[in-house]
């Protein structure tokens, strides 16, 4: 009993502390998160921007090519692939696609960032 | 080199429960840390796509299920709990339809496992493959409760030339895009699977797939079928492209950059041996020993040992794992590492699991990139 009463105590400080420490540093600049789902990534503008817009976004948010670090032959292969599954990619701009793809989205993009969003329930 | 440390404890805090709780913020000040603030990274916005950022990833034994990697195949339309049933059909004496109240009436039953994607860690896959580019958090660990696969099973009357489960969940595609449609073997999923409806003591959640999941322990979450609709036993695998192409494991290892035809290939099961470092202070002081923590997991029932190296992999020291284990859960570790020279420390962690397998330097190369263990490193700068 009289060990649960020090502990107490020492809780009791301690709680003490906290609160005239106030909130600690990086709770009070903290902006709203979004909510999961609620922000969207755009494909950059271009002339192509159209195009992808029209093929991937029935089925996928543009985030999902945004992260990609893929070769021209990798894209090819993607994009053939989507256009299989019904993207509505004309044969004759597939090329064009690709090329767009490849000069955002290649080996070398390093731009794409996850979106801190709030958990659900939160 | 090293002092192991006791890991913390099992229970998960939300930073506000955190802050409010005083022993564990006296645990936080001991640590010189504040908990991080509850997020998600988002990968994808439809389907839905969020990792659990590496910060939050180790706090707990449990993962909070609001901090729960969430992985869709397509747009699903959420079943209503009311109406929803589980159908039972193919090779069965008798077919079922079982309501969730039905279900809910049978023996119940538990497990405490990890549940990890296929595709966690692709981002670090080298050469560069396409997919959803998960680092690590596209893994947790939680307690699913249901009934057995089982149990289900012999209230049908499991015919005798079933060898695979068909599963169907109620994301469905477009158009011509193929449906998430698959199966695994018969053995495994009726000795240790469970339709799960609750996660974690709480009814499961819309995202992790309400009313109810297949469980499928130690084994990638692409079995892990989500708003489980109708399960079918038949004497053969199921065909389509998640069956046929995607989710599949080179038969034998390749230089990385092949292609592996489909035939190379076969289903991918069991989760590889993999060691996380979730928390890792940026710096350090010779003689003073500084804390790692991480998880650890694998296909097998258990981890035998976690190690790390600061000299590449030539000698390594045992972390100290947590007490809270269950067959295919996860183990948290803690490590106490006492620098003993300044300049730039590289910190490597590896696994060990029940049956000998040890978590390799690289992964073994797919073109999909799935199950990537190779070691992960940190480095942390070391002051006199």
């Amino acid at each position: 009993m009289k060990g649960a009463r020090r502990v107490a105590g020492a809780l009791g400080l301690a709680l003490g502390a906290l609160i005239l420490a106030g909130p600690a540093p990086n709770v009070i600049d903290e902006k709203p998160l979004p909510a999961l789902g609620a922000e969207l990534g755009a494909f950059p503008e271009g002339p192509m921007k159209a195009l992808a817009d029209q093929a991937c976004l029935h089925c996928h948010s543009a985030d999902m090519v945004r992260q990609q670090r893929l070769t021209e032959k990798q894209w090819t292969a993607e994009v053939n692939k989507m256009a299989g599954w019904g993207a509505a990619v004309p044969e004759e701009e597939r090329a064009a696609l690709v090329a767009y793809l490849v000069e955002h989205f290649g080996p070398g993009n390093d731009s794409f960032r996850p979106v801190e969003a709030r958990p659900v329930g939160k | 080199m090293v002092r192991p440390e006791p890991p913390r404890s099992r229970f998960g805090l939300s930073r506000r429960a955190f802050l409010a709780t005083t022993a564990a913020g006296l645990a936080g000040a001991a640590i010189g840390a504040t908990p991080p603030r509850p997020r998600m990274l988002q990968m994808n916005g439809y389907p839905l796509d969020a990792e659990t950022p590496l910060d939050l990833l180790g706090r707990s034994y449990l993962t909070p299920n609001d901090l729960f990697y969430v992985r869709h195949h397509w747009n699903p339309t959420m079943p209503d709990p009311a109406t929803w049933v589980l159908k039972v059909e193919g090779e069965v004496e008798k077919p079922l339809a079982l309501s969730l109240a039905d279900l809910k009436a049978l023996p119940r039953a538990s497990a405490t496992c990890v549940l990890q994607c296929a595709g966690n860690g692709r981002a670090f896959q080298r050469p560069v493959v396409p997919g959803v580019q998960w680092r690590y958090g596209a893994v947790g660990n939680a307690k699913w409760t249901g009934v057995r696969v089982k149990d289900v099973l012999e209230r049908a009357g499991l015919k005798a030339g079933a060898k695979h489960l068909h599963t169907f969940g109620a994301d469905a595609p477009p158009e011509k895009v193929p449906p998430f449609h698959r199966s695994l073997e018969l053995e495994k999923v009726r000795e240790d699977g469970i339709i799960a409806f609750e996660m974690n003591g709480e009814p499961l959640p819309p995202l992790h797939g309400a009313p109810a999941r297949l469980v499928v322990p130690g084994w990638a979450g692409d079995h892990w079928m989500k708003w489980l609709g109708r399960i079918s036993p038949q004497a053969a695998p199921q065909t389509g492209f998640y069956m046929d192409v995607a989710y599949r494991w080179p038969n034998a290892p390749g230089e990385p950059g092949i292609a592996f035809k489909p035939e190379e290939m076969h289903s991918l099961t069991e989760l590889s041996v993999k060691s996380t470092i979730t928390e890792a202070p940026k710096s350090a002081r010779v003689g003073h020993a500084a804390t790692l923590r991480g998880v650890a997991f694998s296909g097998s029932p258990d981890v035998a040992k976690v190690e790390l190296s600061d000299d590449g992999g030539a000698t390594w020291a045992p972390a100290t794992l947590g007490r809270d284990h269950d067959p295919y859960a996860w183990r948290l570790w803690s490590f106490a590492y006492t620098p003993r020279k300044p300049g730039r420390a590289t910190l490597l962690a590896r696994a060990t699991d029940s049956r000998g397998s040890v978590q390799p330097k690289d992964p073994v190369w797919n073109q999909s990139g799935y199950l990537h263990n190779g070691w992960q490193s940190v480095d942390i700068e070391v002051g006199e």
